[in-house]
């Protein structure tokens, strides 16, 4: 096995464990890094797919750079929508009750 | 530059422009453009779709580099007719939203109290426009992805709109829409890495050329799949769905309902029919003789998967929609029971000729008319719902600016007073159960007579039973308003506010109508699809 094919598993993996974390946690703030967890992981994953050609396959990197700036967007996103949540007592409950 | 594919690159980036621009204009003006900009869309749309009429394919290589390099936008049939859908909706949805700037949500003023009106409505919304027909004629996967996740962002905003009530919904879609991208990007990802290219029609060249890339495909084919029927909310992934097309401003709900699940639905379409199936459909393949034949029967239990949980949520869908006392939440239940119909195409296109029947005998037909017909009657299905969701959920919004309320029960007697509301309900109503001769009947007369033409024969009970539960449904919604109200004082919910403006009536009613006029042209709407179709 290549360094890339490794690298290529540890993402498979990260992307599995931040999905099921996503799926099962309630709280808000662990479920948005859960989430980031699972785009880091698909990222790598991509990252590693790359780096199996010789020279590095353009096309995957720039899909990359472009997955980070819209990773960056819906956490910022989630991030005021928990906040806002949270500021709000009776939502907070509500959520966590359903 | 001709004038399609200048009116091509135009559908995405007029919205995206205005949206932009609307987002430093005072409110009364963010109305007014967004009126303007709305026609003018519509205005785009025409020439698009008249070029598309003489057979041809746009294509337009922005910067004139050429794909797999450049970003190459490619209307074709499937494409064209998605765009055309969006665009009525979209005015109708556009006028109302203009005419009543309080079903647009509601926020909270520096003093603490609460105001329904939003003026982050209008660059939200037409954010997501612009998103919607980049998907739609996007030519190369990866824009393709960022068109979804503009949508999927610009969506959870939509849905914020609501208030406070509405947070934690717009929270738990972003969550379910963002997973189902990420899935979505590393399937694009894998295919990728075996074909060298972005391109829709170059990878779909490139495994038919490589047996020996079926095995990534398959697992970026189920991959996608399941992100993206997240995103369409496809039972058991439909959870999401109903607090947030429910819970959502009266002008937010048409179009998630109508249009954001239809941006997922076109890709899933087009990443099985354009993509996976004429490398690994056997039917297809049959002439080249390199059907890779494992990957195909991996592919078909795929196909089966998602047909029966089509299955399952037009069953589930229809029952939830049955228990339901207020209008939006039934209305949303609906959606959940019709996403079911758009599924049931996969079997019939990776196996057009069942091999469980024997020699049907009496007619033959080529296998590439039967995936044709699936996916005609399937299109015709998704328009058909697209039209009737959009109007059906204006009139909720309707009633619930006029009154308030949106309680099926609270609401019995209006036949009387809003005659032409109760009419749209009426006129959707058709349009949702697929009754003769709204487009959604001439969808599923398409699908059902492509599969009993490729020996799928279960296709007909599940059609049957489908339409009799969503006729119930519906018969549930509307019954009580049609009724007349025995007692001379029954008590008429009160007034929230004292009128409503034309518009808000005409826009949902012209909505309702079309439903029933495009049933009458099924006929040059399935010929438009066959425009740069893989198997014509």
């Amino acid at each position: 096995m290549t360094t890339a094919t490794w690298y290529l598993l540890l993402g498979v993996i990260v992307v599995t464990i931040g999905a099921l974390r996503l799926l099962t946690v309630q709280d808000l703030v662990a479920r948005l890094i859960a989430l980031n967890i699972t785009g880091a992981g698909s990222l790598m994953v991509l990252v590693s797919l790359a780096a199996r050609s010789e020279p590095i396959d353009p096309v995957l990197s720039a899909l990359v750079i472009t997955g980070l700036v819209i990773t960056a967007a819906f956490t910022a996103t989630a991030a005021v929508l928990i906040r806002r949540i949270e500021d709000t007592p009776d939502l907070e409950d509500g959520e966590a009750s359903s | 530059m001709t004038l399609a594919e200048f009116s091509t690159g135009a559908l995405v980036l007029t919205p995206l422009l205005s949206a932009a621009v609307m987002a430093l204009c005072t409110h009364v003006l963010r109305r007014l453009l967004g009126v303007v900009v709305a026609v003018l869309i519509v205005g785009f749309t025409v020439p698009v779709v008249i070029h598309l009429g003489s057979g041809e394919v746009v294509e337009v290589d922005l910067g004139a580099y050429g794909a797999p390099l450049g970003i190459v936008l490619r209307a074709d049939g499937l494409s064209v007719l998605f765009i055309a859908m969006t665009s009525l909706v979209g005015l109708g949805i556009t006028a109302f939203a203009a005419a009543t700037p309080e079903a647009t949500g509601e926020r909270i003023q520096a003093n603490g109290q609460s105001k329904t009106e939003h003026a982050g409505f209008w660059p939200l919304w037409f954010g997501c426009w612009a998103g919607l027909n980049a998907v739609f004629v996007s030519g190369d996967l990866f824009n393709t992805y960022v068109g979804l996740e503009l949508v999927g962002l610009t969506a959870v905003g939509l849905v914020a709109l609501g208030g406070q009530k509405s947070w934690p919904a717009a929270l738990r879609y972003l969550f379910i829409a963002v997973l189902g991208s990420l899935l979505f990007l590393v399937a694009v990802g894998l295919l990728v890495s075996v074909t060298g290219t972005l391109d829709i029609n170059q990878a779909a060249q490139q495994l038919t050329d490589n047996p020996e890339a079926a095995g990534v495909a398959t697992v970026a084919m189920v991959l996608l799949s399941i992100g993206l029927a997240m995103k369409v909310a496809l039972v058991p992934m439909h959870q999401w769905l109903v607090p947030a097309h429910s819970g959502a401003p009266s002008a937010v709900s048409p179009i998630l309902s109508a249009l954001v699940i239809k941006g997922a639905l076109f890709v899933f379409l087009r990443s099985w029919l354009y993509v996976a199936a004429p490398a690994y459909s056997p039917a297809l393949t049959e002439t080249s003789g390199e059907a890779p034949l494992n990957v195909a029967e991996a592919l078909s239990i795929v196909a089966w998967v998602f047909a029966l949980l089509g299955l399952i949520a037009l069953i589930v869908g229809a029952i939830m929609a049955l228990r339901q006392t207020r209008l939006k939440p039934l209305i949303a239940y609906s959606t959940v029971a019709q996403a079911g119909y758009w599924f049931l195409l996969l079997p019939v296109v990776f196996m057009p000729t069942s091999a469980s029947l024997g020699d049907p005998g009496v007619t033959t037909f080529d296998a590439s008319e039967v995936i044709a017909g699936a996916l005609a009657g399937t299109v015709g299905l998704i328009l058909g719902h697209g039209l009737a969701k959009s109007a059906l959920f204006l009139t909720a919004g309707y009633f619930k600016e006029l009154y308030g309320t949106e309680k099926i029960a609270a609401l019995s007697g209006e036949a009387r007073s809003h005659p032409m509301m109760v009419m749209t309900m009426g006129l959707t109503a058709i349009g949702l159960a697929g009754l003769p001769f709204s487009l959604s009947f001439t969808g599923k007369w398409q699908l059902t007579s492509a599969s009993l033409a490729g020996g799928h024969y279960w296709i007909l009970p599940v059609i049957i039973v489908a339409t009799l539960l969503s006729a119930a449904y519906l018969l549930r919604a509307f019954g009580p308003l049609m009724m007349d109200n025995d007692q001379e004082n029954a008590a008429h919910p009160e007034l929230h506010r004292n009128s409503m403006p034309v518009v808000a009536q005409v826009a949902p009613f012209t909505l309702g109508v079309l439903t029933l006029l495009t049933g009458f042209m099924g006929t040059p709407i399935f010929d438009l699809l066959e425009v740069g179709a893989p198997w014509s």
